[in-house]
């Protein structure tokens, strides 16, 4: 009986439920749907007759303190305490049979008051999304804005990963066209490519970015399976006659630094010819001075993505996830919804991104999310504080995601122009990802830059994140689904073809971390190998206990999905 | 007046003004802010798996939460709300 919708179980049907159905046929629900109610900001909804009606137990006259239920199948109100008298359970006993199952008033969920347990029924359910929907918009749907238009939101036939090894030809044809590594016996027992970076005068942050790029197994396995040649590239530049500036390939020169890096050589390597090339990209960069880790990450893979382009000679848009190995790597889609105050009416926009950006004090995050608690309450601004630090004295990497997908309220300085009321109105704003990327990185905001004060200052806290972690409470489908409350209902990023659960599992592989002050800092990043940490100072790698590594203050993780899926190509 | 008639006509006084249902909103958004939202849902899951059969009923998962619950609200919240409270009743009689 328990069925698959959209990877999640749906649970028994109770008895009650399905001889209710079967009586009433398949329109069961339709008189319910005249007595949904939502208020339009936030779009809670509720169950009456009458919008003013104020619902009171039939039996007892109780309106406050205990849930009430109306039978569907008459309308009557009763009221339902757990522990004492329900006369819910009265009603469609003294009824019996055909008034078990009602209806909460104050949820618009279904309940069965024989079994005395909440009830599913995929029929209400998507009425009732429906009506949600149209009570709010008014205009029958939903406008969507798409900013970029999702490309991944095709459907793609999920493929058998089938293992490939070489038969006796293609054997010969490797031997004779590869030149052996000199020291391929390993006599140490440290992972093959960990190899120091020599410091070239505060290269520390591209040194540290440049150790979790080697190692994101992704990036790794394309450049060692020679999908980026850079002989076979400079060749075609030529062939092209491209000039000057079609000729610089940023990557070319990470394709000749994985080279190097999985030579074998274990002497620290220089990336000379890649901090010249990225400077020739980068001329504003240029200089021996100390950059921002998250900058230079962001303008390297920008860099790649934009030779590809033009190599191609069409636009892709970000996150599509067809383009670059840059973007299929690491690009996913931001939901943004934009809810106005005043009619409810939303708008959505879909945004890629590349990382992350995530805010390590709460309080300090958006102005207008203090300004509008300020406006409740002032001296609750601290009485919050104080009871976040009681809680939870130490920020951690999932309370960083929640606050990102927590609904926020726009403060009355950054008024939305809604669409329906063709007028700015105060509005309530709130994140969720539609797509993950494959490797996640987070970015926490450690760098704050003041306009008014004119000065920036360095977020010193300590974040816990964890080695594992389950990104699936901040995807758009379960942020839709808490919405709008306990549904049987396909959401955004609920895909027909939706690889399973596991999707969302993550596992961290590199952490860059940043000590010192804003002006004199230094990176150093931290690989993990089969559970062994690593620490890559510049030249130096030393082996690492896990504490360590916990205990580092955290500005860059890398995460990795733990199952990848194997799609068909559209190439 | 008796007590009990009293306060049933300030609490239809109160649904009727809206008044209840912000309170309840602001109730909500305070719950989830402090984090004892998050820690009931962790309490009905440890309840839930503690169960060896799979049929835990809402019943059976009110029963037992709604103590824990009514317990470890913090009490600035208890604090703000009664001070809305207040300050209804004195404008509204």
């Amino acid at each position: 009986m328990s069925s698959k919708i959209n990877g999640q179980v749906s649970p028994h049907s109770c008895s009650h439920l399905l001889q209710f159905r079967r009586r009433n046929g398949p329109d069961s629900f339709r008189a319910l749907q005249d007595c949904l109610r939502v208020k339009p900001p936030g779009g809670r909804a509720s169950i009456r007759r009458d919008p003013a009606e104020v619902p009171c137990c039939q039996a007892c006259g109780e309106s406050g303190s205990n849930r009430l239920y109306a039978c569907v199948t008459c309308a009557a109100v009763s009221c339902h305490a757990p522990q004492l008298t329900s006369h819910a359970a009265a009603h469609a006993q003294s009824m019996s049979p055909g008034h078990e199952i009602a209806v909460d008033v104050d949820r618009a969920e279904l309940f069965c008051c024989e079994c005395r347990d909440q009830v599913y029924d995929q029929g209400f359910d998507a009425a009732f999304v429906l009506a949600q929907n149209t009570a709010t918009t008014t205009t029958g749907s939903t406008l969507m804005q798409y900013s970029a238009e999702p490309g991944n939101l095709r459907k793609r036939r999920r493929v058998d990963y089938r293992h490939w090894s070489p038969d006796s030809r293609e054997c010969v044809t490797m031997t004779n066209l590869s030149t052996p590594l000199y020291d391929s016996t390993n006599s140490s027992d440290v992972p093959w490519g960990l190899r120091g970076l020599n410091n070239l005068g505060n290269t520390c942050f591209m040194n540290s970015v440049l150790q979790a790029l080697l190692h994101t197994p992704l990036l790794r396995n394309y450049f060692l399976s020679d999908r980026h040649n850079r002989y076979h590239c400079q060749q075609k530049n030529v062939a092209n006659n491209d000039g000057k500036n079609g000729r610089l390939c940023l990557a070319c020169d990470v394709d000749a630094m994985f080279s190097a890096v999985f030579s074998g050589d274990r002497t620290p390597y220089s990336p000379a010819k890649f901090l010249y090339s990225w400077w020739q990209h980068a001329a504003n960069l240029a200089s021996y001075e100390q950059q921002d880790a998250h900058e230079f990450f962001i303008s390297m893979l920008h860099r790649i993505h934009e030779k590809e382009e033009k190599d191609q000679g069409k636009p892709h848009s970000q996150g599509s996830g067809d383009c670059c190995i840059a973007h299929r790597v690491f690009s996913g889609i931001l939901r943004s919804d934009v809810m106005c105050m005043a009619c409810g009416f939303t708008s959505t926009t879909y945004d890629p991104c590349i990382d992350f950006p995530l805010d390590l004090e709460p309080n300090r995050g958006g102005s207008a999310k203090s300004s509008s608690t300020k406006s409740h309450n002032s001296c609750n601004v601290e009485a919050e504080r104080i009871s976040l630090n009681k809680d939870c004295s130490i920020s951690t990497l999932k309370g960083c995601l929640e606050r990102f997908t927590r609904p926020e309220r726009l403060g009355s300085d950054q008024k939305f122009f809604c669409q329906k009321c063709q007028v700015r109105q105060e509005c309530l704003k709130q994140m969720s990802i539609r797509k993950l990327p494959l490797v996640s990185c987070f970015h926490i905001k450690r760098f704050e830059h003041s306009s008014i004060r004119k000065m920036s200052r360095k977020v010193d806290g300590h974040l816990q994140f964890p080695f594992s972690l389950d990104m699936a409470p901040y995807l758009s489908s379960s942020i839709l689904r808490s919405r709008f409350g306990h549904r049987i209902f396909p959401f955004d990023g609920d895909e027909q073809d939706a690889p399973n659960d596991l999707s969302s599992e993550f596992e961290l592989f590199a952490v860059v971390t940043h000590t010192g002050r804003l002006d004199a800092g230094h990176y150093v990043t931290y690989l993990r190998f089969s559970n062994q940490w690593y620490k890559c100072d510049d030249a130096w790698i030393t082996q690492v206990s896990e504490n360590i590594v916990r205990a580092a203050q955290g500005y860059m993780m890398f995460y990795v999905q733990k199952m990848l899926c194997y799609r068909a190509s559209e190439k | 007046m008796e007590l009990q008639d009293l306060q049933e006509s300030v609490n239809i006084k109160m649904i009727q003004s809206g008044e209840k249902e912000r309170l309840k909103d602001l109730l909500r958004e305070r719950l989830a802010e402090c984090g004892w939202e998050d820690e009931m849902r962790a309490l009905c899951r440890g309840f839930m798996r503690n169960k060896v059969t799979n049929s835990v009923k809402l019943d059976d998962l009110i029963n037992e939460i709604t103590p824990k619950g009514k317990e470890t609200v913090p009490d600035n919240v208890k604090a703000e709300l009664l001070q809305r409270i207040r300050s209804f009743i004195a404008y509204a009689v």
